[in-house]
């Protein structure tokens, strides 16, 4: 596949640029996920699109505020919102409001095989499949919820490092994995036995599972905004600097004293942005000045440019799960929705 | 840095009690059309009213950048980030402090996180002071010391409580920590609002303007943990060479004590005016135009902060002088 997009990259203009549809919706893409064929995209004035092979794109009005957080939950989104409200929307814009905190708002997001949660302030609400709600309060603001691969661990992330919260037959325990600062959002390596969190400062930090041995990943002349994992070994691959940081996360060690592999340079600016090509072991990264380009995980592999500059920083890309389809996103409103599949001629 | 992006945020400060709350709905009130958000702390006074009220939890942390006093509120970070994804501009946003808060992780975070410097300007700080209680409070938290030293507007409320000569004692308890700050007498918070809000006080521009009260620093304070202000005047050209090496190593020891810093500065061969502005380590500098025609070119630098006796600023900012 990786050969056939090398065919993306045209002279001057891409095939992407030449070829997608583009769009101006006037306010931030702050979300974007993809079910099926279709990708999901959320904004900041509230409005959900949905965007469809050979489609247009059609929208509602979720939220009163700023979609702050978005999940795939089976064939349900989950949004949480500036507006205070945690809602669950079908593929056909149906909403459902599974809570209302008011004024407070519902920072992120998460969803395993039925279970669906939310933060608001200190608390995470947990809905079980039997519609049993939970909460677990913390000592402070939660910035990112997220459940391990295998769904036994829920990890919470909040000042001063996360409270992973683990299933037991009756009831839920939790441990503290600590670290002096503020933490932003929180992912599970896909083995399960990892965990890491980007922080306020230029740098992200991981702990391993089962003993909470420390990994600090620092160097970053940026905040890192996106992380994701791809491929097989799997490397965790993030922005927040000139180039996509990939860190390796094989082996017992995983990253511990092992350097980065660093691809798709976008010059004298940051990226902002990492979705993965996991089959092809693949990245998209996304700039700030709206440069997407296309790397395997390779230093020794060109990139491709996939579009160019467009002056307003990528906020979102998505691949759409049936690979088809690519969508990216800026914080002026702009969307660019493309087939990735050759044209056959 | 500045564009016409940036979203103006007014820092408000005071003790519990001082008034804070009743200025807040003063300026959403009375700035009828403007769209304002309101980050208050979960233990702040109640009843404001606005639309977008959010809390903040005062996450203090220290930045990983060598800066040992430099910290920063990451809980204003994530709500700011959140704010700045909406669709609609806001006019401007108000943080208001707990009384007990430190004024400067709530400004250092305008300067040191990259997206909030990008996205907003801290416009002013404003402190609002209880004209009966200001004294005491000042012998017994040193958060109100600091809450007056960082003010760019001192709002003095409830002066209709007190008799002039306790009137004067506390202003002159003010001028002390602080001679720079614009200080406003108020009863019920009736300040003019376009003295509180909108002032651009945080630019450099502004630091021109900055006319202290007095020019001799004070040395009969009662114990070193004072906040005290000094103020030097050059009409000899400094050196820029040096006065960069004495004022940047000064910052690096000494910027934990050293709360605020202004200067207008005249150095040799260079035809514009420099202006700094600084937050603890942190400062803002830059060229700011020409000087006055026919006016007297001279260099003035003012600091605010602790324990400035031991740090031989005089005698740093004297060996800046050329020749």
């Amino acid at each position: 596949m990786i050969a056939d997009l090398d065919q993306l990259e045209g002279s001057n203009q891409t095939e992407l640029e030449k070829n997608g549809e583009h769009f101006e919706f006037n306010a931030p893409v702050t979300e974007a996920v993809s079910i099926g064929n279709t990708v999901v995209v959320g904004f900041g004035d509230g409005k959900i699109r949905f965007f469809k092979p050979d489609q247009k794109p059609h929208d509602i009005q979720a939220h009163s505020g700023v979609i702050l957080c978005m999940v795939k939950a089976e064939d349900y989104i989950l949004t949480g919102g500036d507006d205070g409200r945690f809602l669950q929307i079908s593929m056909d814009g149906d909403i459902e409001e599974i809570a209302n905190f008011g004024s407070r708002w519902v920072d992120s997001v998460a969803a395993y095989k039925g279970d669906r949660v939310c933060s608001s302030d200190k608390v995470v609400y947990l809905w079980s499949k039997e519609n049993e709600k939970k909460s677990f309060t913390h000592q402070s603001t939660i910035s990112g919820v997220t459940f391990s691969p295998n769904g036994k661990h829920l990890a919470v992330s909040r000042y001063g490092g996360v409270t992973v919260w683990r299933r037991g037959k009756n009831k839920w325990s939790s441990s503290n994995y600590s670290w002096k600062g503020s933490h932003g959002k929180v992912t599970f390596s896909p083995n399960g036995k990892y965990l890491v969190t980007s922080m306020q400062e230029n740098q992200l930090h991981g702990w391993r599972l089962n003993d909470k041995a420390d990994l600090a990943m620092s160097g970053y002349p940026a905040k890192i905004k996106s992380f994701n994992w791809v491929g097989d070994t799997p490397y965790l691959v993030t922005s927040g600097a000139s180039e996509a940081v990939c860190w390796p996360f094989d082996g017992k060690e995983g990253p511990m004293g092992r350097k980065p592999v660093c691809v798709a340079s976008g010059g004298k600016q940051y990226a902002t942005f990492v979705e993965s090509l996991t089959e092809e072991n693949a990245v998209f990264v996304g700039f700030k000045d709206g440069l997407v380009l296309l790397s395997e995980i390779d230093e020794k592999k060109n990139s491709i440019t996939i579009r160019n500059s467009t002056g307003s920083e990528v906020s979102a890309i998505v691949v759409s799960e049936t690979r088809a389809h690519i969508l990216i996103g800026d914080v002026k409103g702009n969307v660019t929705w493309s087939s990735i599949r050759p044209q056959q001629n | 840095m500045e564009n016409s992006q940036q979203v103006p945020v007014t820092v408000l400060t005071g003790f519990l009690g001082a008034g804070k709350t009743t200025l807040l709905n003063r300026i959403l009130t009375e700035q009828h059309g403007r769209k304002y958000a309101v980050i208050v702390n979960e233990f702040g006074e109640q009843g404001i009213d606005n639309d977008l009220v959010v809390d903040a939890d005062e996450e203090v942390f220290e930045m990983n950048n060598g800066c040992i006093c430099c910290t920063v509120r990451g809980d204003l970070i994530r709500i700011l980030s959140g704010l700045m994804k909406r669709a609609d501009k806001l006019d401007a946003i108000i943080v208001e402090t707990t009384g007990l808060a430190d004024p400067a992780p709530v400004a250092q975070t305008f300067f040191v996180d990259e997206d909030v410097a990008d996205r907003t300007k801290l416009d002013a700080i404003v402190t609002v002071a209880d004209a009966v209680h200001l004294s005491s409070q000042l012998e017994d938290h040193h958060e109100a010391e600091e809450q007056i030293a960082f003010a760019d507007v001192l709002l003095l409320n409830k002066v209709d409580l007190v008799d002039d000569s306790a009137l004067t004692r506390v202003k002159e308890r003010i001028r002390k920590i602080n001679p720079f700050a614009k200080i406003i007498q108020t009863t019920r918070c009736d300040a003019p609002l376009d003295e509180v809000v909108g002032l651009n006080a945080f630019s450099l521009e502004r630091v021109l303007e900055v006319e202290p009260d007095f020019l001799e620093s004070d040395h009969d304070h009662e114990h070193d943990d004072d906040v005290t202000s000094v103020s030097f005047v050059s009409d000899t050209p400094l050196d820029m060479d040096k006065f960069q090496t004495w004022f940047g190593d000064l910052l690096r020891t000494k910027g934990q004590d050293i709360l605020r810093s202004k200067g207008i500065l005249d150095f040799q061969g260079e035809e514009e005016r420099y202006v700094f502005q600084g937050v603890h380590m942190l400062m803002d500098a830059s060229p700011m135009g020409s000087w006055a025609e026919g006016k007297k070119r001279s260099s003035r630098i003012v600091f605010i902060g602790r324990n400035l006796d031991s740090m031989n600023l005089e005698e740093g900012f004297e060996n800046c002088k050329i020749g």
